[in-house]
């Protein structure tokens, strides 16, 4: 497994916005194999998204290195598959979900005409892997937060990527869907090694291999290990950890997962 | 009306008049779906502003150095590109306080036309005509001018759709796909540029704005494609453009004027209707 070059790999990275010397991110040193399904949680602010910025080759480390696949992140972002927030959009922008999928293949496609029977097929099957068979040619300013999102999934695996980079994708599921998206990317792990951002700990758990925790440097746990003084000291205060799938009842206690 | 009428099957003039008002239709409604959908109305604002300097210019310059050939056009050109790739280049640059430096090149760029023209001798009913426009002054050899650049902005639009609306749209995955975010950010910048100059002629400097982002709100009321919303806008723009000509004929009014004011009360309509129709559903 290990011969393998790594999927991402940083080496002492330290980063700060515009050079200052305030660092955002400080000595991340992190591999993640091909096939792992990690999270990467910590408070707001504590550098997840720009940790995701500097995988996708959208902001250069101050020190150290960054290399995914073995080369820079610039040489291989066609292989990398990513899924940003929705909320970000202009939620009326006048598009089809086919539109929106389509913008998968822009780099393999000629730069004029329309794209080929093959692209789009392969978009269509996209949207059937995410669930959204019927919604092809629907407006995507039509659709509801968690549907867009899917939309937005299906638009970074439809170029068959070897990466699944996704950022906060249940920010505005309820935990029914979200629980729904969990079963569907551990589906999709089966081919894509895949990294989340996300603050919502308890609930990941379940589903993925190993969690990363940043607060401008970074620890990794696999998910058992994950107790709360850990996230204490990730979270620099005392946090309670909620277990969602703890039932308490007169008859005595029960986890229906475990 | 009927005066109207029989003028335009007699004079050539009032024939110019509507074919400029639809050949700048065709401009701003291509372009302002881009202006609309990326959000820089403030930036193609700024850039009709500056133009009026490029005009000034080449009008002080024919007149004082006896150079007929260079014609206001021609300055409108250069000056709507240079200002636009100058924009474009600072708000690439410089993230934060990027409308300050805009602002500045907009006030800037229309006080050095304002003094080009007041320095140019002769009868200076040009700067109102700059302002305001005359739609009923564009010469043949205008349209001409006019529809190249037509020309040119469809063969782009064509070209390059699929990118230029992946980059409206999101930006940051465009780039994470390989596409040349700044480069096509800079080629909206100088359709832009383009289409402001060809629109000048029709409702001026000042109303540019109006007639480039009015037909696309209303359009994008009806429409849920990119491509559905320009040519919605098109046909909106050579609606108004020919109703504002023909309402402001007879009564000598400011055609430019006119137009934006017909424009403006079918947005606010379309406007009301939407209100309406949103109420009904919740």
């Amino acid at each position: 497994m290990s011969s393998e070059v790594p999927v991402i790999n940083f080496e002492n990275v330290d980063f700060s916005y515009d050079g200052s010397e305030e660092l955002v991110l400080e000595n991340i040193n992190l591999i993640v194999e091909k096939g792992e399904f990690a999270c990467v949680v910590g408070p707001n602010g504590g550098g997840k998204t720009t940790l995701l910025r500097l995988i996708l080759g959208l902001n250069k480390p101050l020190r150290g290195k960054i290399s995914l696949f073995g080369q820079s992140p610039e040489q291989v972002r066609h292989r990398i598959g990513y899924v940003p927030q929705f909320s970000k959009f202009d939620s009326n922008f006048p598009v089809s979900v086919l539109d929106v999928v389509l913008m998968g293949c822009l780099s393999k496609s000629f730069w004029w005409g329309s794209f080929s029977k093959k692209q789009t097929q392969d978009a269509i099957e996209a949207l059937e892997t995410v669930g959204l068979k019927n919604f092809v040619h629907k407006s995507f300013a039509d659709l509801s937060g968690g549907q867009k999102q899917r939309a937005l999934i299906a638009r970074a695996i439809m170029s068959q990527p070897e990466l699944l980079l996704l950022d906060e994708p249940t920010a505005s599921v309820d935990i029914h869907g979200t629980e729904q998206f969990y079963k569907m990317f551990a589906e999709m792990n089966k081919k894509f090694t895949i990294l989340i951002v996300s603050h919502d700990i308890g609930f990941v758990s379940s589903k993925v291999k190993s969690v990363i925790c940043v607060r401008k440097n970074l620890q990794i746990h696999p998910v058992s290990e994950l107790t709360g003084e850990s996230l204490q000291k990730m979270y620099g205060l005392d946090v309670h950890l909620i277990r969602h799938d703890h039932r308490c009842s007169e008859k005595g206690h029960s986890c229906p997962h475990l | 009306m009927s005066t109207f009428i029989k003028d335009l099957i007699e004079l050539p003039f009032l024939q110019n008049a509507i074919l400029a008002g639809v050949l700048c239709s065709i401009g701003s409604g291509i372009v302002g779906t881009y202006v609309v959908l990326r959000r820089i109305t403030y930036i193609a604002a700024a850039i009709s502003h500056c133009v009026l300097g490029g005009l000034g210019a080449a009008k002080y310059l024919s007149v004082v150095y006896g150079w007929t050939w260079l014609k206001p056009v021609h300055g409108a050109v250069v000056t709507a590109l240079l200002s636009a790739l100058l924009i474009g280049w600072v708000s690439l640059k410089a993230k934060e306080r990027e409308d300050s430096i805009i602002s500045a090149l907009w006030a800037v760029g229309m006080s050095m036309g304002v003094l080009f023209i007041y320095k140019t001798p002769g009868y200076n009913e040009d700067l109102m005509n700059y302002l305001f426009g005359n739609i009923l002054m564009v010469s043949t050899e205008e349209l001409y001018i006019i529809a190249i650049l037509d020309i040119i902005t469809i063969a782009l639009t064509c070209v390059f759709y699929k990118q230029t609306v992946a980059v409206c749209f999101d930006e940051e995955y465009a780039r994470t796909r390989g596409v040349n975010v700044e480069f096509y950010y800079l080629l909206m910048l100088c359709m832009t540029a383009l289409t402001v100059v060809l629109t000048v002629n029709v409702v001026g400097i000042i109303m540019v704005i109006a007639l480039l982002t009015l037909p696309v709100a209303i359009s994008s009321k009806m429409f849920n494609r990119v491509w559905k919303i320009m040519l919605g806008a098109t046909v909106l723009g050579i609606f108004f453009t020919s109703t504002g000509l023909m309402i402001s004929y007879e009564p000598n009014l400011p055609s430019g004027a006119v137009t934006i004011v017909v424009a403006g009360i079918f947005y606010f309509i379309t406007l009301l209707i939407s209100l309406f129709k949103k109420r009904k559903i919740a």
